[in-house]
């Protein structure tokens, strides 16, 4: 047998488990995502267009990408420079291990902290209603609805980068570990300085991880959406309200047809944006 | 090599094909055999209690009615001890009776007329009095004494042995009683209270709601434990287990024990070796045959051989009326012919018996779903099934108590059932979107089965229009039941048209009256709402399914005013003790709607004296009626003001919205259900008089509501069909226990005429309300103003109006 037929042989049982629970299933969303709910009537595009001009599907749309747009470069952002500034440190691991405990923080136990953070009446607001108070320059504070006024995507990016920081900068660490240290040390030797190190041999040398942390944060993204669902409701307010939402409350409505064109698009975005990044950081 | 590659290659496809191999439906041949069920005829008489004799006779006895003796051919006769049954001497708590009709009691009396005995139980020095009869009625005081045991110990599960020795259970050990001299043996520990005693051989097994204990009479020592009847127990005891021992099989034939023969120990393997397990000697009778302990609850009929490790099932609870959720099995008796006769509670036995006719379960299935437990549904799926041998009637509730389903969970899980086509035959509409189930067309729509009720006048028209759909004018759903809203109250305070400013205008005289304290029945903000929401929901969306937030402005000013009058008889300390001495009955983290109408019934009356308006709902047509009588009367007693009960009055308030009802248990069939013939056949039993007059089984907290249909309303509310003991004791013949508070005639035609005028519908658990409550909630607390309040819910509506 040839080395190829050997590989495909062993291929088969992976393929065939993502043929029959990833691929079918999709393909049968494809198909649904043409037909009408409830009588399986065939309407073309009709349901593509219902998505497309929703209004819900608008703002969901707008919310995430916004939400991604800040979330995954700070996430990527500060992660890397932390990574950057523990890859020497001699007490890395303990802190590493440290960083990695808000990913075995239970959800229900994050959402009930963030509620007593970010509460009206939650410490925050105390504490910033002590300092108006004893501080008599500055204006009085008004106690603020984080969750119910346009704080409320600016919470849910906090809570987002200190669950996942921790875990990024694993990754990034591993990436710089797989540099060869010899080339640093011949640029250093050279009189490279370290923005010169950076930006000519640490930089092109994680490029492979950009695009595995970029991916994994992007998806991160998606994931939080437990979090806020749990603090926020089926229904949050209008800024923090995500394509989950209306996926979830359109599996509640019933709306299994839009739903289905909702996830085909999502995926064509999402195999673009991956193909992108792939091609820019790959 | 590249022909083995291919060979490989087609094992592989071949055993994944062989892996899905039988996934599909398949065609299978149903065995034939399994228990079917009797009623038994019992004497007259209200039974609670079932002695059970070895010749197939039986004792029966009611805390109230003498004791019975029905024999092996269903002949009763009275012991003549009509001296027992006097309630107003008596309140009895437990009773024992041996095979020879000898029996003891534990007792208080109803009037203590020895003053010392009842300084003492007062002090809780005693607790219970015991009295013994024995076989040919002689009757005795019994003094239970003895070393270890002290007075204020509770005896509350007797039992004789086939000896005729009486053993006794209190919630920390059992005994053995001399019934001559009342000297009581301490024989062992248990960690509970053992409701059952049974006897096999000289072994006796004592069981609590967890444990098990086999104790060797004979050698006078605790055996080993079983943890398989233990784990069973532990799971089995809510709603009621009986016990019953026989050594005969379900077909009438003798069971050999195993242990006799080879030594073993037990007919299987010794369930736990622990103390030399239970299978030790004395497990079989004297003749040598293994005794088997039949176990009846409402999951079925088991059995376990002593000192087996197996527990099996030979009944299913739910094709036998062991799984009649309303009732609870108290005895059963294990016949020689492998049949039994359970007793339960509510004055009803049945035989069970083995029909090897039957098949071992039926044909056809009719899927019945709910989202929360109705008792009422239940009840219905198990008469259907009686009318109906063929059909298994499977009842189905997404958020059972067991597990912590959320409702959206259990939403998404029918969902995903529906998407894959396997849709439920009925679904109870309760909490569910019924126009987003209508719309997907997964609701058959119901003109044509509620036509010929609503053109013979049986039903209410105007509730059943109620939920006619406006887009599609059809119904979809209907309501079995409705509450009706009404508030209570002084005269003076309920003067005006019943809207939310007459209520405020209401609760602003009864302030000036009594500025201190509540003046509605409201420990939170939450309840606010809770109590004025439902009468005006409705009026807040348009038939465009628009807000109207103009009016949801004025009602949130509007219970803002009601919190604000109600907060003023407190300070801070003072709120906090008026919710703490509530709690005990109250949670507000569980309440919801049903809660607020079910206090204005039972809980609130512990409050008068204490409020001064009350708004809730009308929830059953008798208890309700005399609920509001009572009620009344507690007012002018606790306000210690008798005149004050003519002028305490009722009256139906509107809210925002006109001639509001409450849909209870909204049925709607399903377009892809397999059974449509026998759905629509279901539907009509609970639209049947006989169903709807099942009011009073949803016990103990009646919360089934007023029937849509008229004469069950009418029935319902005609004294003479109602029998003493289930209403309550608002009939209680003795006159002790309650006066009669019966409504009058024209308190039920002002019912009749509410039924008559209500024709706007309010559900509970729509997004608006679930939204308007968390917002208003913080509108009440101040954070909000009632401006602003709205517009936050316009906000999130809008998304919802938007998707």
């Amino acid at each position: 047998m040839r080395w190829r037929s050997k590989r495909l042989l062993f291929l088969l049982p992976g393929f065939a488990g993502v043929m029959l629970f990833y691929l079918l299933p999709f393909l049968e969303v494809v198909r649904r995502s043409f037909l009408k709910s409830g009588n399986s009537a065939f309407v073309g595009i009709d349901n593509y267009r219902a998505v497309l001009e929703n209004g819900a599907f608008v703002l969901a749309v707008r919310n995430t990408f916004l939400y991604m747009a800040v979330g995954v470069p700070l996430l990527m952002g500060i992660s890397l420079i932390l990574s950057l500034l523990l890859r020497n440190l001699l007490m890395r691991r303990r802190l590493v291990s440290a960083m990695l405990l808000p990913m075995a923080v239970p959800a229900a136990v994050m959402v009930l902290t963030l509620q007593i953070l970010i509460d009206r009446q939650g410490v925050i607001n105390g504490m910033l209603t002590k300092i108006s108070e004893q501080i008599t320059a500055l204006p009085a504070f008004e106690a603020i609805d984080y969750l119910n006024t346009e704080w409320a995507l600016f919470v849910v990016v906090c809570s987002f980068l200190w669950k996942n920081t921790g875990y990024m900068v694993i990754l990034w660490l591993a990436g710089l570990a797989a540099l060869p240290k010899e080339v640093e040390e011949a640029a250093q030797v050279d009189g490279a300085n370290r923005w010169q190190n950076w930006h000519y041999i640490i930089r092109p040398g994680l490029s492979g991880s950009f695009f595995t942390i970029g991916m994994l944060s992007v998806l991160q993204i998606f994931k939080s959406y437990r979090e806020v669902w749990m603090v926020a409701g089926s229904y949050p307010q209008a800024h923090i309200y995500f394509l989950q939402h209306l996926l979830q409350n359109w599996y509640l409505k019933l709306e299994f047809d839009r739903m289905a064109a909702l996830t085909v698009i999502m995926s064509l975005v999402l195999l673009i944006v991956c193909l992108f990044l792939q091609k820019k950081l790959g | 090599m590249k022909k083995k590659g291919r060979i490989m290659l087609y094992i592989m496809i071949c055993a994944m094909c062989a892996a899905f191999w039988g996934c599909g439906d398949q065609e299978e041949e149903i065995p034939m055999g399994r228990y079917a069920d009797r009623e038994v005829e019992l004497p007259p008489g209200t039974f609670e209690y079932m002695h059970p004799c070895p010749d197939g006779s039986y004792y029966l006895y009611g805390m109230d009615t003498e004791l019975t003796y029905v024999d092996a051919q269903g002949e009763s006769k009275g012991k003549d001890r009509s001296w027992e049954s006097n309630a107003n001497i008596h309140v009895k708590y437990a009773v024992g009776v041996s095979d020879e009709g000898a029996s003891v009691f534990a007792y208080t009396p109803r009037f203590w007329n020895d003053e010392e005995m009842e300084a003492l139980w007062i002090a809780g020095d005693i607790r219970y009095l015991y009295y013994y009869v024995d076989e040919k009625g002689q009757k005795q005081a019994l003094e239970p004494h003895g070393e270890g045991y002290e007075k204020a110990t509770n005896l509350n599960t007797f039992a004789f042995s086939p000896e005729g020795e009486l053993y006794a259970a209190s919630d920390h050990a059992v005994y053995r009683v001399n019934v001559g001299n009342g000297e009581v043996e301490s024989l062992f520990a248990t960690g509970e209270q053992v409701k059952s005693i049974v006897f096999g051989g000289d072994v006796m097994l004592a069981a609590d709601d967890g444990k098990a204990y086999f104790y060797d009479r004979a050698e006078g020592k605790l055996l080993g434990g079983s943890s398989v009847l233990d784990e069973f127990l532990s799971s089995h005891s809510t709603g009621g287990l009986v016990l019953a021992v026989s050594d005969k099989d379900m077909q009438g034939n003798v069971m050999p024990d195993s242990s006799k023969n080879d030594g073993d120990g037990g007919a299987d393997a010794p369930a736990d070796s622990e103390g030399g397990g239970a299978s030790g000697a004395g497990m079989g009778d004297d003749g040598g045959n293994a005794q088997i302990l039949y176990m009846a609850c409402r999951t079925g009929l088991y059995r376990y051989i002593w000192g087996g490790s197996v527990i099996e099932q030979i009944a299913d609870g739910q094709m036998t009326a062991l799984g009649d959720t309303q009732r609870s099995p108290r005895a059963m008796q294990a016949l020689d012919n492998g049949a039994f006769r359970v007793l339960f509670d509510g004055n009803y036995m049945v035989e069970m018996y083995y029909d090897e006719t039957l098949p071992a379960r039926p044909a056809k299935e009719l899927t019945v779903y709910s989202l929360e437990e109705n008792g009422w549904i239940r009840y219905a799926g198990q008469l259907f099934q009686k009318e109906h041998p063929d059909v298994l009637v499977r009842y189905e509730t997404g958020m059972d108590g067991d597990n912590a389903v959320s409702r959206e969970d259990a939403l998404k899980n029918l969902n995903t059932r529906l998407l894959a086509g396997e849709a439920p035959d009925v679904i109870v509409m309760d909490r569910m979107d019924i126009e987003q189930y209508a719309d997907k067309g997964v609701l058959r729509e119901l003109d044509g089965i509620l036509q010929p009720y609503l053109d013979d006048g049986i039903l209410y028209r105007n509730i059943v229009e109620g939920m006619r759909m406006t887009e599609k004018n059809k119904i979809y759903s209907v309501p079995m039941m409705v509450y009706l809203p009404l508030w209570l109250g002084e005269k003076t305070y309920l003067e005006g048209e019943d809207s939310l400013e007459d209520i405020i205008a209401g609760m602003e005289k009864a302030r000036q009256k009594h500025p201190e304290g509540a003046i509605l029945y409201t420990l939170y903000p939450k309840d606010v709402l809770l109590q004025t929401m439902p009468v005006c929901l409705p009026a807040w969306t348009s038939k465009d399914g628009s807000l109207d937030v103009e009016k949801l402005t004025a009602y949130y000013q509007a219970v803002r005013k009601m919190w604000e009058i109600d907060s003023a008889g407190f300070d801070d300390a003072g709120r906090e003790a008026w919710q703490k001495n509530n709690m005990e009955w109250y949670e507000p983290e569980d309440m919801d709607m049903v809660d607020i109408g079910f206090n204005f019934q039972y809980a609130a009356q512990q409050n008068f004296g204490e409020t001064w308006l009350q708004l809730g709902f009308l929830m059953t047509p008798q208890v309700g009626m005399t609920g509001i009588h009572v009620n009344k009367a507690n007012m002018a007693a606790d306000w210690q003001e008798k005149e004050l009960e003519d002028v305490v009055t009722f009256d139906a308030y509107t809210g925002q919205a006109d001639n509001v009802y409450w849909a209870r248990t909204i049925v709607g069939l399903c377009e892809q259900g397999k059974e449509p013939e026998l759905a629509e056949e279901y539907m009509n039993l609970l639209l049947s008089d006989p169903m709807m007059r099942k009011w009073w089984l949803d016990k103990p907290r009646n919360r089934s509501g007023l029937t849509i249909r008229k004469d069950s309303l009418d029935d319902i509310l005609d004294i003479d069909n109602i029998e003493f003991g289930q209403t309550m004791g608002f009939k209680d013949p003795t006159g002790i226990n309650r006066p009669n508070f019966w409504p009058t005639e024209e308190e039920k035609q002002w019912l009749y005429q509410m039924m008559e005028d209500a024709s706007c519908c309010y559900r509970p658990g729509t997004m608006l309300e679930e939204c308007a409550t968390k917002v208003g909630v913080r509108v009440l607390a101040g954070e909000l103003t009632p401006e602003e309040g709205a517009k936050e819910v316009e906000r999130k509506m809008a998304i919802e109006m938007e998707e």
